[in-house]
Order: structure tokens, then sequence, then C-alpha cells
């Protein structure tokens, strides 16, 4: 048989909470300051419970008790019948008058029976309807919150964290959590009442019974307790198994050109065969387990049963007062509380998840934000557009250095095109200027204002960004484009789209115009379609200062110049920064700047660059068509040193 | 119930356009969503009980502990009753220790029988399962590329993962422990009938009942859940687009109208799960009301017939011990009687699903892949590289070409480069040759040998296939250059990387060529991926290469790199290669220029640009794009 290897100490494991800034104790204080915030609603279903259970109970006793009344109404115990059934313990000594015929004793239980159960039936209603409604009130406002907060957070937390595990914060953590007010709170609460209750109830029968039956109890528990740390863990394990075998058979769908390809069928199927062969082993292994346990615990009140009958009797025979009917209640109190223990090991399993779902929660609404407002922001109007990086460097979390001492200024209306392999830091050094993060030397400055000087929506909103891979949401093409101004009216949008060179196709090509919806991740749009709608969108509020990150990279060539057509329209008269490969974006650029591993190595115009023969010079030279073709096309060759006027009626007096 | 449905959320229809912003996300229903439940059919309970077959002892002996079960559990109820209105009841002391043993040790029994019913029935579910999950995975290795080509990768997963899950749940729990139940009703209805039955009449009359709500509240409380699965997955949809484009979002400052949407849809789901539980909420309160309601009736109805002598007074041997033992037994026979009936009905909704997933799991089974080699194919040896088109037509759908009369011909060794816009059919050519499909009409043959004559898994061996899509699996890089030839060793491997000169490239990765790739390991960059796909071409050492797209995504720093490892490879090969940037097929023995599937020009690079038509237009279209 093999075992499972060991369980791996993930952060599902409560002893190494995520955060060491928290500990279980503050954690559980916290929960609790939750909890009491809905103290009213909580109050109420707790109240609620208990009023049900002691029903359960008078039902149990009533039922007890019509037994005994039958029975010695029938056979009465005397002198003469020792063998008969014994007088019923009416509660409370209310006992009804004596004039009451057997038979209308029998019909009031009967009724009263019946009666209980009503109210019951009414109040079980309510109070799941109650904890339905907190529940969700906590889960609403948690959510909320939470969704709140991440949407300011800095794009430092997202880098740091895998966007599945950030969604499950929102949806499963946050369930983790609210269950601490109704899955714990309330249930230490009920639970602690509730077995007072039972065993104070089954003490009020008989003392030694009680004792004798609950003997078992420990047992019980410690059996629970054996099945959570063990069989979990493993049931986890091979959940994980699971995914891995799910995972080659989703490769194998996705890659199933290289898996044909290469004709790897028989491999595959091996390797997935491994992948299953190990799930049923590890399967078998805890069905074993499962089987010995489940059983085991429904056993063990079975013994219960057997120490009742036998002690039960015993006294039955030897103690005058006690009747077949407590015998009848004893057995169903029995099973209530082992019901109740069995919980106790739930109950530990939830206070766990909570924990963890807490931590986790908890870190996000902690988590500081670092790129703010100032508190007395300047207040300025549109800005011009003067950009300045003064000495600027900029370092990731983990220590590695983005970008050093950037250095170089722009003036309103100039483009600035930015060139470097992948990892450059070309990227970075756009996403600092609308503070996505804070350079950690050095300053810019808009304006000759410090960026950390604005307002930050503002200074956002003054700022018109289109990505490398622009991401439009599952709405309409409207929606999209009016994304940062959502109350923008319909004019305002067509002249974005106007400007982007959007509009043709979207009236045109777009069943339903504007209303088109778009599917997810616009995937029903080409790539260039894509990228006007993105153009159009940061255009929409008119704004001074624009940044292209590689709009034309996921485009093909057949199909670029339309979107540069549209890029040049939307740099008109704003101070634009556009990381570009192609030499036609380069060529219209006011200042070109190149960048290595961080530093910048050559600044100056295509010209100046074309001249120092430097990297510039390779990048650009493997694009340009080769001299022979251009003879063949009847096209003059390439005028590589001829000064051009590099963005002619683009740029306001550009030093080009 | 009165209380108001929480309004479902509106379409964009009803919008004027860019009023206000109405959702964040719009999730659309998806059309072909998949039956969740279809009806017990006995074809298909045939068909899966097959699978049980190779585990026929295995199945046996848990027929017999299901059997033994189904007697035990009312047996149990009926002797703690026995015991109390025997020997307790009788104050006969060394029968009720008599009693109390045999109690105990027929629990032992019943303990033991419930282990092996619970273990055989879980690992039998679970082989049949496994068997499924294999022959699934067998099956879909021998489907055709049309079949990938159509079906979303989320659905083949789902066979796996969900519809195995359901076939699993219905062989563990709902065959077995249905099995059982009926034994318990079976046993406990015999007892209670040979101790009254007028009482067990009564009884019987409520049966039904518990039958009818749970299937009236089954379905109802279904449908709620539905509602809130889907409601999530509107707030799931929202939260992960709103993750991946928190740049946008905080670029364009839209928090504060983000927050308050998101508010509503999960007030929206929240409303959902309170109209779910309040559903809940009554129901099972109501099975409580149901049984506490009988047993009132039961001690009434009891009293009534003990104390005079109710209304069988005339029959005889029935006399008022007899009839108060019965209620007794009823007691404790009553909630086995009722809580089986509910399972079951709890049963009958699992097997629904159960069906919809073996339903599913078998249309796929049966669905036979396209034959794309004759009966007399042969391997074939070392390929030339010879590949001729004659007259091919070819249609994803028979009545819609998508390629016209294409004709060519690719001597060994020549690299062919086919340009054209997308949707023209160059694509479609490169699937023709790699054989995931064949010609509707024409002739394809290699070295001469029409391809429905060659064993398709030996053709593909000795082509070489790169696409714009460079798949890598999870793995090392190491592992993922060796798909190309699996029995190659590590330094064949790095000879191979050598030999395309990126050897240097791969080993700035954080552990060289040993870096974890995939799902679970870090990201290689597009150019990355691309000279690890390069690698495994290289290695597989094929006598045709395809490159589709090869290095449309790599940006010009990396391309330049590329283009040289390139060059290596497409060296003594016959190569087909299809790619945007017009300046890789410069050096093509021959350009082939389509057009809506008609191949419209042809020549070389230097020809096509003096005829001056199609393609020097496309490349002067090139010209002026990095020109400006």
């Amino acid at each position: 048989m093999p075992a499972p290897s060991k369980p791996r100490s993930d952060a599902s494991q409560p002893s190494t909470p995520a955060s060491p800034a928290q500990t279980n104790g503050q954690l559980i204080v916290r929960m609790c300051g939750l909890a009491w915030a809905w103290r009213s609603q909580v109050l109420r279903c707790v109240l609620l419970q208990l009023i049900l259970l002691a029903l359960a109970l008078s039902g149990l006793g009533l039922l007890g008790l019509g037994i005994d009344v039958i029975g010695h109404a029938f056979d009465p115990i005397s002198e003469a019948n020792p063998d008969g059934n014994k007088p019923p313990n009416w509660p409370f000594d209310l006992t009804p008058p004596q004039d009451w015929a057997a038979m209308s004793k029998v019909g009031f239980v009967g009724g009263l029976i019946f009666a209980v159960a009503a109210v019951r039936f009414v109040l079980d209603r309510t109070s799941n309807i109650w904890i339905a409604l907190l529940v969700q009130d906590i889960v609403v406002k948690l959510r909320t919150d939470v969704y709140d907060k991440l949407q300011r957070l800095s794009f430092r937390f997202f880098d740091a964290n895998e966007s599945g595990s950030i969604i499950n914060r929102v949806t499963g953590d946050v369930q983790a959590v609210r269950m601490f007010v109704d899955q714990v709170l309330i249930q230490v609460l009920m639970m602690a009442v509730s077995l007072t209750f039972f065993t104070a109830y089954m003490f009020s029968l008989h003392v030694t019974l009680t004792l004798a039956c609950l003997a078992t109890t420990p047992l019980l528990w410690l059996l629970t307790g054996y099945f959570g740390r063990v069989v979990k863990p493993a049931y986890r394990k091979n959940r994980e198994q699971f995914d891995d075998a799910i995972r080659i058979v989703s490769e194998n769908a996705q890659g199933v050109h290289v898996v044909k390809g290469f004709a790897r069928q028989q491999e595959e199927i091996e390797k997935f065969t491994q992948a299953n062969t190990k799930i049923v082993d590890l399967a078998s292994w805890i069905f074993w387990r499962v089987s010995v346990f489940v059983p085991l615990i429904g056993f063990i009140p079975q013994l219960n049963l057997v120490i009742l009958m036998v002690f039960g009797g015993w006294i039955y025979i030897h103690d005058p007062s006690f009747t077949i009917g407590m015998l009848v209640v004893f057995s169903g109190l029995l099973q209530q509380f082992s019901g109740q223990v069995g919980n106790i090991a739930q109950l530990t399993n939830s206070v766990q998840r909570s924990l963890i779902g807490a931590t986790r929660v908890f870190e996000i609404l902690d988590a500081p934000l670092d790129v703010q407002s100032p508190d007395m922001p300047t207040r300025h109007g549109r800005p011009r557009g003067d950009l300045k990086f003064d000495c600027v460097s900029f370092g990731y979390a983990d220590g590695t250095e983005a970008l050093s001492e950037i250095d170089f200024e722009v003036r309103a209306g100039q483009v600035v095109a930015i060139l470097g392999a992948t990892g450059a830091g070309k990227s970075t050094l756009m996403s600092l200027i609308p503070r996505f993060y804070d350079p950690t030397r050095g300053r810019i400055t808009l304006d000759g204002v410090d960026l950390k000087q604005y307002e930050l929506d503002a200074l956002r909103h003054s700022i018109g960004m289109v990505f490398q891979e622009s991401f439009l949401f599952s709405n309409t093409v409207a929606e999209n484009i009016a994304f940062g101004h959502p109350s923008a009216t319909r004019e305002q949008i067509e002249r974005a789209a106007r400007i982007a060179c959007a509009h043709d196709f979207i009236t045109q090509d777009l069943e339903q115009g504007y209303d088109t919806l778009l599917s997810e991740g616009g995937s029903n749009l080409s790539g260039g379609q894509r990228q006007r709608l993105a153009i159009a969108r940061a255009v929409l509020l008119d704004p001074p200062v624009l940044l292209m990150d590689d709009p034309t990279a996921a485009i093909d060539p057949e199909t670029e110049h339309e979107i540069l057509e549209a890029m040049g329209d939307a740099m008109k008269n704003r101070t634009t920064f556009v990381v570009a490969h192609r030499l036609s974006t380069l060529r219209r650029a006011d200042l070109v700047l190149v960048l290595e591993k961080g530093r910048l190595v050559e600044v100056g115009t295509h010209t100046e660059l074309m001249g120092t023969g430097g990297h510039y010079r390779d990048a650009a030279d493997m694009q340009s068509a080769d001299d022979e073709s251009r003879k063949l096309l009847g096209m003059a060759e390439m005028p590589r040193e001829v000064h051009r006027p590099a963005f002619g009626p683009y740029v306001n007096g550009g030093d080009a | 119930m009165s209380d108001v449905l929480p309004s479902a959320p509106r379409t964009s229809s009803d919008k004027p356009g860019g009023a206000h912003a109405k959702a964040i996300t719009l999730v659309r229903r998806d059309d072909d969503r998949e039956d969740l439940r279809r009806p017990l059919s006995w074809t298909l309970m045939r068909r899966l009980w097959s699978y049980t077959r190779p585990y026929a002892p295995m199945r046996a002996t848990l027929m017999v502990c299901v059997m033994l079960r189904g007697f035990q559990v009312p047996l149990m109820a009926w002797m703690i009753a026995a015991i109390i209105n025997g020997p307790i009841t009788d104050k006969n002391w060394s029968g009720l220790r008599w009693g109390a043993a045999g109690f105990a040790a027929f629990a032992l029994f019943t303990y033991l029988t419930l282990h092996f019913r619970q273990r055989l029935a879980l690992q039998l579910g679970e082989r049949v399962v496994r068997d499924l999950r294999q022959e699934i995975f067998a099956h879909l290795q021998r489907m055709d590329m049309a079949f990938y080509d159509r079906t979303k990768v989320g659905r083949i997963i789902s066979r796996m993962s969900s519809d195995a899950e359901a076939i699993r749940r219905g062989i563990q729990d709902v065959l077995f422990v249905t099995l059982v139940n009926i034994g318990h009703i079976g046993v406990a209805a015999a007892i209670m009938l040979w101790y009254d039955p007028p009482l067990f009449a009564l009884v019987l009359a409520m049966s039904p009942l518990i039958w009818m709500l749970n299937r009236y509240f089954g379905r109802r409380i279904g449908v709620a859940w539905r509602q809130v699965q889907e409601s999530m997955s509107r707030v799931t949809a929202t939260l992960a687009e709103s993750v991946s484009g928190i740049r946008v979002t905080q670029g364009f400052v839209r928090q504060e109208v983000n927050a308050g949407l998101f508010h509503d849809l999960v007030r929206d789901h929240a409303d959902y799960n309170v109209r779910a539980q309040k559903l809940a909420g009554v129901y099972i309160p109501l099975l409580e009301l149901n049984s506490q309601f009988f047993l009132s009736i039961l001690i009434v109805l009891g009293g009534y017939q003990v104390l005079h002598q109710g209304f069988f007074a005339g029959i005889a041997g029935v006399s008022p011990e007899m009839t108060f033992a019965a209620v007794v037994v009823f007691v404790f026979q009553l909630p086995q009687f009722f809580t089986s009936i509910r399972t079951i009905a709890q049963q009958h909704n699992v097997a629904l699903t159960a069906m919809a997933g073996a339903e599913r799991v078998f249309a796929l089974l049966d669905r036979e892949p396209t034959q794309l080699e004759d009966a007399d194919a042969i391997a074939p040896p070392r390929i030339e590289g010879r590949v001729v088109f004659e007259d091919v037509t070819f249609g994803y759908h028979p009545d819609r070409p998508v390629l016209h009369g294409i004709d060519f011909i690719a001597e060994p060794g020549q690299t062919i480069a086919l340009v054209g816009h997308t949707g023209s059919g160059k694509s479609t050519i490169i699937k023709l040759i790699s054989k995931f499909y064949l010609p509707t009409a024409g002739q394809l043959t290699i070295d001469g040998v029409d391809v429905r004559k060659l064993e398709t898994d030996a053709l593909i061996k000795q082509l070489g296939i790169v696409l714009q899509s460079n798949f890598l699996f999870t793995g090392t890089v190491l592992d993922n250059i060796r798909v190309g030839k699996p029995e190659a060793t590590d330094e064949q491997v790095f000879d191979a990387a050598r030999r395309l000169d990126c050897l240097d490239l791969l080993e700035t990765l954080p552990n060289g060529l040993y870096t974890q790739v995939g799902e679970k390991g870090g990201s290689l960059s597009l150019g990355q991926r691309q000279l690890v796909c390069f690698c495994r071409a290289m290695l597989a050492d094929p006598a045709i290469l395809i490159l589709d797209e090869a290095t449309s995504s790599v940006d010009t720093m990396t391309e330049a790199r590329i283009q040289k490892a390139l060059e290596v490879l497409l060296a003594g090969r016959t190569s087909f290669v299809v790619a945007h940037r017009l300046s890789t097929i410069r050096h093509a023995s021959q350009v082939l220029v389509l057009d809506h599937g008609h191949i419209v020009e042809r020549g070389t690079h230097a020809e096509l640009l003096k005829q001056g038509a199609v393609y020097a237009n496309l490349y002067r279209q090139f010209i002026h794009a990095t020109d400006a």
C-alpha cells in the first residue's frame, strides 16, 4: 500500500500564518470585532437557535412522556402487578387533572408534540433566513471593501501576487472570514449552551447513567481529530494529483499541434497513465481509512446504546422512578449529543480555515497605499506637458534595479521614442509618469512641478495611455472607449474614435456599431482594431500627455499602417512617449532614448543616432528594406544620410 | 413566497450608448451550454455497468455487503426496541445481558459490513473512472485535428473532470446507496407490518408526501442554486477582468465607478443566495415537521389502540401489550424509514447528473476520428522532401472550400514562402502538408507518394513544425526540446542549441536549460520560447520543416538573433515558411502569393518585385510602413 508523501507545508497549514505581523490571537480578536459590528443580528440568531434547541428537547421529552402515559394506563404497576408499567413523570410536576381520561392525556401529549413541532418549524425557517441574511451582509461588505482596496493598490502588489490568488481573496477567502461569524462564533456559543443543556437534562434524568453513557465521548472526539489530521491532507494531496492529470489533458489539447507534429501520442498516454495511476493509488489509501473511520464514528454511538441498555435496563429494574419513556428519551439525547461532539472537529476545521482566509483578506485591507495623493496638492489647470526626468532610478521590491539614473527633458508637444530589448526598462520608464510606481531615487517633474505634488487622479486624467496588448473589457465598444469617462456623450465617443481611425470599422464592420459587445479580451476584433479602440479610449479626454507602449507589437505589418495613422493623429499637440521598434515611428520622434539594462545608452534624434553607429543603427538597418529590392521596385535608395524634417506638422517647435 | 426576485443584470441593448457605465464586464450566456441533467437511461446504465466487469469479484463481494446492509440497519433498530419491550419491561436481568451482548455483536458485524461496503464501492468507482479517463485520453490522442479545431479546450477538460466526477459519484454513491436504502425500506416495512398493520398503513400513506416534497423542493432548490452559481460567475468574470485590467482602471481613474458597479454585482449575488437559502430554510424544517407530526399521530393512535382496543378490537390475538410494544418499535423504525425515502430522493438527483456526464463522455468516445490513411499505407523511409500539390481543393466544410486548385512543386531543400492576408489560406496549406487534414479534391504527394498511402504517424515524425503559438509543456527547457526526439541525450540537446548558435541565450535563463517552464514554472519571453521551439525542430532533424509565423511576436533586437538561427535551421531541408514580416522571405526559393484560397502570384522575391503586381504592392506597403 503506497503511503502518501508528507503533505506540503502550504499556506493552508494553520501553524504558518502568512503575515508575521498578526498572530492568530490578533486575527481572532479582529474577526470578533467584525462580528461585533453585526452584534444585534448575531445575537438574535444565537437566541433563536437556543429556543429551537429547547423546543427539540421538549419534543423528545414529550414523546417519552407519551409512551409512559400509554404504558401506565393500560398496565399500571402496583403491588399486585410488579411487572406493570410505571407512572409517567410529568415535567415540572405539572400533573394533568385527575379526572382526565387516560385517552385525553394521550391526546393532550400528542397535541403538544405537534404544537411544539409546528412552532419549531416556524422558528427554524426564520433562523435559517436570519443566518443567510447575516452571512450575505457580511460577505457583501467584505467583498466590496477588498475590491475597493484592490483597485487602489499600487502595481507592486499586482507584480508580487498571481491573479488567481488575488481573485481568490475576494471570492473564497472572504467566505472563510465570514465563516468565523456564522460557523465558529455562533456555533461555539450554541455548542457551549447546548452541551451544558444536554448534560444537565440527562443528569436530571439520571446521574450515573449519564456518566456511563458519555464515557465514549472522548473516543469520538479523538477519532474525528485524527481523521482531520491524517485523511484531510491526503485528500488535498489527491486533489493536487488530480489537477496534475488535468494539466496533462489541458496541455495536450492546447499543444495538440506539437503532440501530433512530433508523433508523441504514445509518450503522452504513458505520462497520463502514470498520473492517473497515482491518483487511484492514493485514493485507495484514503478510501481504506475513510471506510474505517466513518463507520467507526457511527459505531461509537451504538456502543453508547449498548451501555444504555445494559446499565439503563439495570436501573429500570432497580429504580422505581425510572420509566421506559425515559429510556427512549435518553437514547434520543445520546444521538444529539454525539452529533454535537462530532461538530467540534468540524469547528476546529472552520477556525483554521477562517484564520487562513483572514490573514489573506486582512493582508489586502491593511496593505499600505504606497502611491498616494499629497495632503495639499498643488492645483493646476490643464498641464502644458513639459516633462523632466531628474536622475531617476527605480528598483523593484526584490532589489533589482530596473532603471538607473535616467536623465532627460522634453518640451510640451514633443515626441519621445524609446527603444530597447525586452526587459531593458522601457515599460517601467513609462509607468513612472502616471505614478503607477514612484521612483526610488530622483524625481520627475511636469511643468516644473514634482509629480508627487499633483492630485493623483487629476494627474492620471491628464495622461492618456495605450498599452502593448491593450486590455479591453467584455463590454460594448462605446463603454470601452468611454472607460475613463463613463458619462461621455456619444458625440465625444465618436470624435475620439475618429481621431483613432476607428469610427469607420466600428460603424461598417461591426454589426451593432458602438453597441457591439466585445468578447473576453476583445477576441472578436483584430489586433489592429483593438489597438485603435485603445487609442480612442486614451484620447477621449484630450490629455496633454500620451503614453504608447509599443502599440504595434502584436500587429501584422499588413495592417500596421492603419494604426500608425491613428497614432500620428493621436500624437498631435500632445507630449508623447512611444515605445517603438519600427523605423517609421523612430524617424518621427524629436528625441530617441535607447535603453539597455535600465540605463540610457544613447540619446538623440534619429539622424544623430544613425550617425553614431551604435545599437540603434544595427536595429534600424535590420528593418529597412534592402537596396536591391528598392531598385526592383523603382524606389529611391535608403536616404540614410539625408536629414529629413522629422515630423513635419505634428511637432511644435521640435528641435530635430 | 412573495419575495421579489433580484432583477437580472441588464443587457446592453437598452442603452443609448455611454450615458453612464452599467457594468464593468457584461457576461454573455454561453449559447451552447451543456445539460446538467438527463433522464435515467437503461442503455447508459448498462454501458456504465459493463465497466465494472473487469472487477467482477470485487463487484460480487460488494453486492453481498449491500444486501447485508439492507437488513442490518432496520434490524438493529428492532433489536433495541425488542430489548426494551422484552427483558427490560420484564425486568429480566440475564435476558437483558444476553440481549445487549447480542446487540453489541451484531453492531460489530454491521460495522465490518459497512466498512467493506464503503471501501469496495469507493474503490470500484475510482477504478471505473480511472479506466474511463484512460480511455478518454487515449481516444483524444487518436482524434483528428478537425476535432481540435472545432472543440474548445474547456469542453475537453470537463469531459475528464466534471463529467468523470459525476459518473464516479453515480457509481460510488447512487447505485449502492440506493440499493441499501431500498433494503432498509423493505425490511423496516416488514417489521412494522408484522407488529401493527393499521399503524403501518398510516406510515405508508405518509410516504408519497415525503417523496413529493423532496422532488418539489429538490427541483426548486436546484434551480435557485444554479442562479446563485450564474451570478457568482458574473462576479468572478468581472473580478478577473478587473485584476487583469488594473493598469487600465488606474490609468483611467475608474476606481470609484468600478467599486460601485462591483458592489451592485455582489449584492445581486447575495440576494440570489438569500433566495436559495429561503427555499432550503423551508424544506429541511418541513421534513422535520413531517416526522414530528407523524410521531404525534403515532402517540395518539397508538394510545387509542392500546387503551380502547382501537379499530382492531375484534381481531383475535391483538393484545394491548402487543400494541404498546409496537408503538416502541415504531418509534425506533420510523426515523430510519423516512430517512431512507429522503436519501433515495436525493440520490435520484445525483443520478440525473451522472447520466448527463455519462452521455457526454460516451458521445466523445463514440466519435471516430476521420480516417487519414488508406489500409495499405506504408511507413515512408527517410523522406527526400519533394512535396507536390496537384490541383488541391480543400474546405473544413465540404461545401465551403478555402483552397481552390492549388498547384505547386517544392523540390527537396527548397524554401517555399507563403504570403497573403490573414484568411488567404496560408495556414491551411501548412495543415495539409502536416497531414492534419486530407485534401477534399486533387492530390498531395510527398516523394511521389500520395499522402493517403503514407502512415500518418510515420510521416509526421519526419516533419518539423514551429507555430506562432509556441506551446511549451510543463517541465524543463531541456524536456521541451527533447520532445522532438525523446531518446536524445542531454549532450545532443545542448549540441542542437549550439548548432543554432543560441545556447548562450538559453543558458542565461535562471537555471539554464534546466529552468522550469509551463504553468508551474516561470515564464520565458516570446523570443526565448521561440528559440526553444527552434531547438526542438533542430533536434528532431526533420526532412520537411514548417514555420508558421514563427517570428511574428518577437521584438527587433531578438529577431536579429533568431534570423541567424533560422538560416541554420532551414539549410538542407524542404521548408515552408509563413511570415508576416516580408524581410524574412527575401531568400526563399519560391514565393507563393495567396488570395482567397487561390495562388495569385508565384516566383522568386526578385521576379515578383519586377512583375510589380500584388507582391510588389505588399512589399511597397511594407517599405512605407518602415520608412514612413
